[in-house]
């Protein structure tokens, strides 16, 4: 199982601007199996949010190529884009992230019914997930009245709902205090056991990153160290 | 269609922006229904003081003739053409009538009392005596209020008529009409044997009127009887100015208040783009969730049509509601201000209300394109860090 490479980078480089061009990323390589559970890591400016939008095919390439599961996703049509991003990745942001105009249980069932899950098999289904992250009891409250911690469970659980192949974290406790971001990081990591998913997180948090299998460490849009 | 579940929370969330929105285009649509319930009443109206007063087709004798000569088989052959209620042979021609020392040139009209009335409704107009009396008492004639007043004559009065070359009679008043139009000073009417003798002709008739049922039909029925051999022609033909007169007001009418629709709609618009901005975060996070560019852009168009489809509702049942109480009582709008009308009747049609909803709720699907397909286009990745 861990032998499948889930995604494979081959000289990825990403250039901003036209006048004094930024090399955000400058030539990254980067093969990951599936159900690994690894941290990029890096000052800021390195790159390493760059690189996570490209596996998130937020944004696409000045060059290079990435395979998902296979597939070159940098020649891809939008809807080809959306339904991957759909079906096959999950996101979970900063703090903050959630549609503030739908609760709870709604913001998890999003991403299936924008999949063509009938409402009430996602509202099933985004229970279940609620469950799973422990706030069963709190559906139907909006992003506006549950704490960060709360917000940010949410948040996995929508990450979660369409059982992606590759699930990606943008700081994910980067809001958090120490103890709400241990119960984060416990959460993921048990998900990531159960799921057998793919789990890639950018973090400034040293201390998160050691506890997972592997660290990618960016400096200037270059891999200076893979330890794992 | 999470589509359209995303764009109604949008809707329900921002609650007062969108009653304003919808009050907005309500506001619009309901002037554009009220005043429309106006022109189609004022259009009415004018039908029935003109159109409806007069022949909706007129036949002449065939070129170079003066008479028609065989006009009641032409009669009975019109009387079975489809749509066609009424038909009358009129025998015209000038007269002087004298009465005491007055005396008057006038149009004597020979008719069939029955047949006229199918056409012209002339019973309607009598304010004294009867028009059923020409057909009892030979030599009997009906004359307007206005020559009845020059000439001095009341009910049993004789009238002498002459005219060159046609055989002086002694006419007696057995009626006197006030139709509203300036005929009522000029024009007499008597049977038509009465006419034909004092005209010194045998039956033949110089014209022949037509009511048809449906009057944007009279010209289908003119043309026909153009293929009968007799020359025939619609009021359309000869009163084009009518026509011309509702159309011009209607254009110009029709053009003043789309523009306030328009302008309703540019307000949702401008709101549509405000959401955008305000929205640019979740719009990206959307985007990170599989929401094709797309489907971004269904869910503000469809924001900005359902606005307008909710506001065209509103608008169109208060403008039929203020239009049907307005209809309700007559205003005096002065006599001479529109054509003789006195009065204005609204009418509320389901035509016009449907035309209303879905050309507001059109313009409405197009207005948001624009800001709709400003959100589609964001980057996502810009989008979601964007505070």
């Amino acid at each position: 199982m861990s032998e499948e490479k889930i995604i494979e980078i081959r000289d990825l480089t990403r250039i901003y601007g036209d006048g004094a061009p930024i090399r955000a990323l400058d030539g990254v390589n980067l093969d990951i199996e599936r159900g690994e559970f690894l941290a990029i890591i890096g000052p800021s400016g390195s790159g390493k949010s760059t690189l996570l939008h490209q596996i998130g095919i937020l944004d696409t390439p000045t060059s290079g190529t990435i395979l998902l599961n296979g597939v070159d996703i940098t020649k891809m049509s939008d809807r080809e884009r959306s339904r991957m991003r759909n079906e096959e990745l999950g996101f979970i942001f900063q703090y903050h992230h959630l549609l503030p105009d739908f609760n709870a249980l709604e913001n998890v069932m999003m991403p299936l019914l924008i999949s063509g899950v009938k409402p009430s098999r996602a509202r099933k289904i985004a229970r279940e997930m609620l469950e799973e992250v422990g706030l069963a009891d709190r559906e139907g409250h909006r992003p506006n009245q549950l704490s960060g911690g709360q917000n940010q469970r949410v948040a996995i659980a929508r990450a979660l709902a369409n059982s992606p192949d590759i699930v990606i974290g943008d700081e994910p406790t980067g809001n958090l205090d120490s103890r709400a971001s241990d119960n984060i990081y416990e959460l993921l990591r048990r998900l990531n056991r159960e799921h057998n998913q793919t789990f890639i997180l950018v973090t400034h948090d040293e201390q998160m990153a050691k506890k997972t299998d592997r660290i990618i460490r960016l400096v200037d849009g270059r891999v200076v160290e893979d330890s794992g | 269609m999470y589509e359209l579940f995303i764009a109604m929370r949008h809707l329900t969330s921002r609650r007062r922006q969108t009653i304003f929105s919808v009050l907005a285009i309500g506001l619009a649509v309901m002037i554009l229904m009220w005043s429309q319930a106006m022109m189609v009443g004022f259009t009415e109206e004018l039908y029935a003081m003109t159109v409806d007063r007069m022949a909706h087709v007129t036949v002449e004798p065939e070129e170079d003739e003066d008479y028609i000569h065989l006009y009641r088989k032409l009669t009975e052959e019109i009387r079975s053409i489809d749509g066609v209620v009424g038909v009358s042979p009129v025998i015209a021609g000038q007269a002087t009538f004298e009465h005491k020392d007055k005396n008057k040139n006038v149009v004597m009209q020979g008719i069939s009392v029955e047949a006229h009335d199918l056409v012209l409704h002339i019973t309607d107009d009598i304010i004294e005596g009867s028009f059923r009396d020409l057909d009892a008492i030979p030599n009997s004639v009906v004359v307007g209020d206005a020559l009845a007043e020059k000439l001095d004559v009341e009910i049993d009065d004789t009238i002498d008529a002459s005219f060159p070359e046609a055989n002086p009679a002694s006419l007696k008043v057995v009626g006197i009409y006030d139709s509203g139009t300036p005929q009522d000073a000029t024009l007499a009417i008597t049977s038509m044997s009465t006419a034909q003798d004092f005209l010194d002709v045998s039956d033949v008739v110089n014209s022949i009127l037509i009511r048809v049922e449906d009057r944007e039909r009279a010209q289908e029925v003119s043309d026909r009887i153009d293929a009968l051999g007799y020359p025939a022609s619609s009021w359309k033909e000869t009163n084009p100015e009518i026509i011309q007169t509702l159309k011009l007001e209607g254009t110009s009418n029709n053009i003043i208040l789309g523009l306030i629709i328009l302008i309703a709609s540019f307000g949702i618009v401008s709101t549509l783009f405000m959401v955008v901005m305000e929205k640019t975060r979740e719009i990206g996070m959307l985007m990170a969730m599989g929401v094709s560019r797309r489907s971004i852009m269904m869910i503000f168009v469809l924001q900005s049509g359902i606005l307008g489809l909710l506001g065209a509702l509103l608008g169109v049942t208060l403008g039929a509601a203020l239009a049907t109480y307005m209809g309700s009582f007559t205003y005096e709008v002065g006599e001479e201000a529109m054509a003789g009308i006195s009065t204005i009747p609204f009418v509320v049609r389901l035509q016009d209300a449907v035309t209303i909803v879905l050309f507001t709720f059109l313009l409405n699907l197009i207005g948001g394109l624009y800001p709709a397909r400003r959100a589609s286009k964001l980057d996502p990745v810009e989008a979601i860090s964007s505070e």
